[in-house]
């Protein structure tokens, strides 16, 4: 056999190459070796473009961290492993990683779905993991090692309830809901937030997806005399059909939605029809500083705009990298009560005060579609 | 009263929707012995292609009207060739399978172009519509129920009255007869194809403004029109017409009345009953009667 011999001299390059990088793996980290954070993200399959934005935050912010002198004088590196957007495989890739010693922290999926999947091993690796999902359970079952970047959901329907009852003073409510398991879900914690207050509501409905008409439904809130709606539907053109055909019947009442009808697809579809509504959302480009900051950097960054995909590990990073700082170790329980410690820190998606229980947010924003453009109408925060 | 009015005419509107892809699953059924799972998709097609006329490239709405006519019969042309006519010979089954591959194709082909987010299409009125005393008529759907009516007026002058329309349902009736009596099989069936897409299509065109233009959006009402196809006695024409309307406004007083969360349960409801009952439908044939 005869092979041309640069091509043998390219191959044994590589092997030289592959074998001193296995050699430098098994050595001990020394001062000036980055600090490495995992990230177990959807780079393929159904939900990838989320991971995408996901991956630009975070690595937006480890610029940021290492151009002003890193973490404990080291610098901060991204580890990513796909996680495929299903849940066996975000399994597969939290494990790949988590026995890699050298990973000191994670940033985990934005859905709660995953974050769920994980919860066992994540508890057994004992490595802190920040999070994105807003199902309240996550970090509500014991698990210690969940910290969360943005508001649970408790917190949308508390703030909903709290702007349009206390800051509105509206009482006669009407609340749809799409029949799925995001609007039951959503339905039944708003209806539990209206019952603290003690209201009733006078109209309650279910409405299926995908419909080409919601005239029963709007008839119904027309007929209940309502001066307040709150919706959770689903899909924007659900959302658009329905607004188009309230108006229609003339119904005209404050409105505060989920936070799918501040959406461009949302204002797109509906026109007018959506025009003075309200709705909660945890990120807005205008909503603070920080936020106006971030979105103006990754603008001129990755030439899209912000969403809240890339606004919580943005804001992870940092205030992973002040616990880090502070507890002057990346020992996982140091670093666990480092982060709990967390008070007053400004951050795009608002201001971590961490509990017990690894919940940085508090609050929502209140937005309002203003003839077509999204602007912040109030911040609504909450002590507990 | 004024709720009932507002209900009818609403279940009305929404049923003439039903009627209108019905119609196509009637026509190919007629010409084939086949139901066509991509008929709803036929919609999506020309309400994209509207799309891309009147958006993409800003052609006025006319022009993007009779563009989209155009592409509409080469498009129905281009599905008999590629999911129909290599499966002609064999029995309907394959031929099933084939059209549900091609709607699978179309949505996620459309899917990769398009992205998920669905789109608008202007209304063909700038009024949004009529307040009559206590009922609000949709511009919209005024112009379905026109359409719808005109449509199936065409199609019976077309098919009991000329030379054509009679071959078309020789074809239909008994193939090989209606080869041996020299009618051209193969070409009533790309026209019967052409038709129905185009009808497929101008549907399409005529819900967007109501429904919004997304890859899903003919599947959804596809299903319905299916229901309302067979309440009405498969392969009638008549029978999809009235089948649609009795099933739209049977969902949306259902919705009002009874459960809005049940609503889609409703039209199978119905199609349960009748098949349990009457499997022919309103105005089908009895199956000895066609032996």
């Amino acid at each position: 056999m005869r092979f041309p011999s640069s091509l043998w001299r390219a191959r044994a390059a590589v092997m030289l190459a592959l074998g001193s990088l296995m050699l430098l793996q098994g050595m001990p980290a020394r001062a000036a070796d980055p600090i490495k954070i995992g990230m177990v993200i959807p780079l393929t399959g159904s939900i990838a473009e989320s991971g995408k934005y996901g991956i630009q935050g975070a690595k937006l912010a480890i610029e940021e961290v290492n151009k002003a002198g890193g973490v404990l004088g080291r610098p901060l590196e991204l580890v990513i492993e796909d996680d495929q957007s299903a849940n066996p495989t975000t399994i597969l890739a939290f494990n790949k990683l988590a026995g890699d010693k050298n990973i000191v922290a994670f940033l985990g999926p934005t859905r709660s779905t995953q974050i769920q999947a994980i919860a066992p091993a994540v508890q057994k690796a004992g490595i802190p993991v920040m999070i994105g999902g807003t199902d309240p359970t996550l970090t509500h079952t014991g698990n210690p090692w969940f910290f969360r970047f943005r508001p649970n959901d408790n917190y949308t329907v508390r703030v909903m309830a709290d702007f349009g009852g206390t800051v509105l003073g509206k009482k006669k409510w009407a609340v749809v809901h799409a029949t799925d398991a995001f609007g039951t879900s959503a339905k039944t914690l708003f209806l539990d937030n209206l019952k603290k207050q003690g209201i009733e509501p006078v109209m309650v409905e279910g409405q299926p997806n995908n419909s080409p008409d919601y005239t029963a439904v709007a008839l119904k809130v027309k007929q209940s005399g309502a001066d307040v709606m709150a919706t959770f539907i689903t899909y924007e053109q659900d959302l658009a059909i329905f607004a188009k055909q309230l108006r229609q019947l003339g119904v005209d009442l404050v409105w505060v939605g989920s936070p799918s009808i501040t959406t461009t697809t949302a204002r797109n579809l509906a026109g007018p029809a959506l025009y003075g509504t309200y709705a909660v959302a945890d990120f807005f480009s205008g909503a603070n500083p920080q936020a106006k900051a971030f979105a103006e950097k990754y603008q001129a960054a990755y030439k899209s705009p912000a969403d809240f995909f890339g606004s919580w590990p943005y804001d992870a990073i940092h205030v992973l990298a002040k616990a880090i700082e502070s507890a002057k170790s990346t020992d996982p329980q140091k670093l666990r009560a480092a982060l709990l410690a967390v008070k007053g820190y400004q951050g795009v998606e608002g201001t971590y005060n961490f509990d017990n229980n690894g919940d940085g947010l508090h609050g929502y924003n209140i937005l309002k579609n203003d003839n077509g453009n999204i602007v912040i109408e109030k911040r609504i925060d909450f002590n507990d | 009263m004024g709720i009932l009015l507002q209900l009818i005419f609403t279940g009305l509107g929404v049923g003439s929707i039903y009627a209108l892809v019905a119609l196509g699953f009637v026509l190919i059924y007629r010409a084939t012995n086949v139901v066509n799972f991509a008929q709803g998709d036929f919609a999506m097609v020309g309400a994209f292609a509207m799309v891309v006329m009147t958006i993409d490239f800003g052609l006025p709405y006319w022009l993007g009207i009779l563009l989209t006519l155009i592409v509409l019969p080469v498009f129905g042309a281009a599905f008999n060739l590629g999911v129909y006519f290599p499966l002609r010979n064999r029995s309907y089954l394959p031929v099933i399978i084939s059209t549900l591959g091609a709607s699978i194709f179309l949505e996620n082909g459309m899917l990769a172009a398009y992205g998920p987010r669905p789109q608008s299409l202007p209304p063909i009125f700038a009024s949004q519509g009529i307040t009559l005393g206590p009922v609000f008529l949709d511009s919209q759907y005024l112009a379905i129920l026109a359409t719808t009516v005109v449509m199936v007026a065409l199609q019976y002058v077309f098919f009991e009255r000329t030379l054509l329309g009679k071959k078309m349902q020789a074809t239909s009736q008994d193939k090989e007869m209606a080869s041996l009596l020299g009618i051209k099989v193969a070409l009533m069936i790309m026209i019967t194809f052409i038709y129905s897409a185009t009808l497929g299509g101008l549907a399409g065109i005529l819900i967007a403004p109501i429904i919004f233009v997304s890859v899903g959006m003919g599947s959804a009402i596809a299903l319905k029109a299916f229901a309302a196809s067979i309440i009405g006695g498969f392969g009638d024409v008549k029978g999809a017409i009235v089948g649609g309307l009795a099933l739209g406004v049977i969902e949306t007083l259902g919705a009002a009345y009874v459960s809005v969360p049940f609503k889609d349960g409703f039209a199978f409801l119905v199609l349960f009953v009748f098949l349990l009952l009457r499997p022919q439908g309103l105005y089908g044939e009895r199956i000895s009667e066609k032996a």
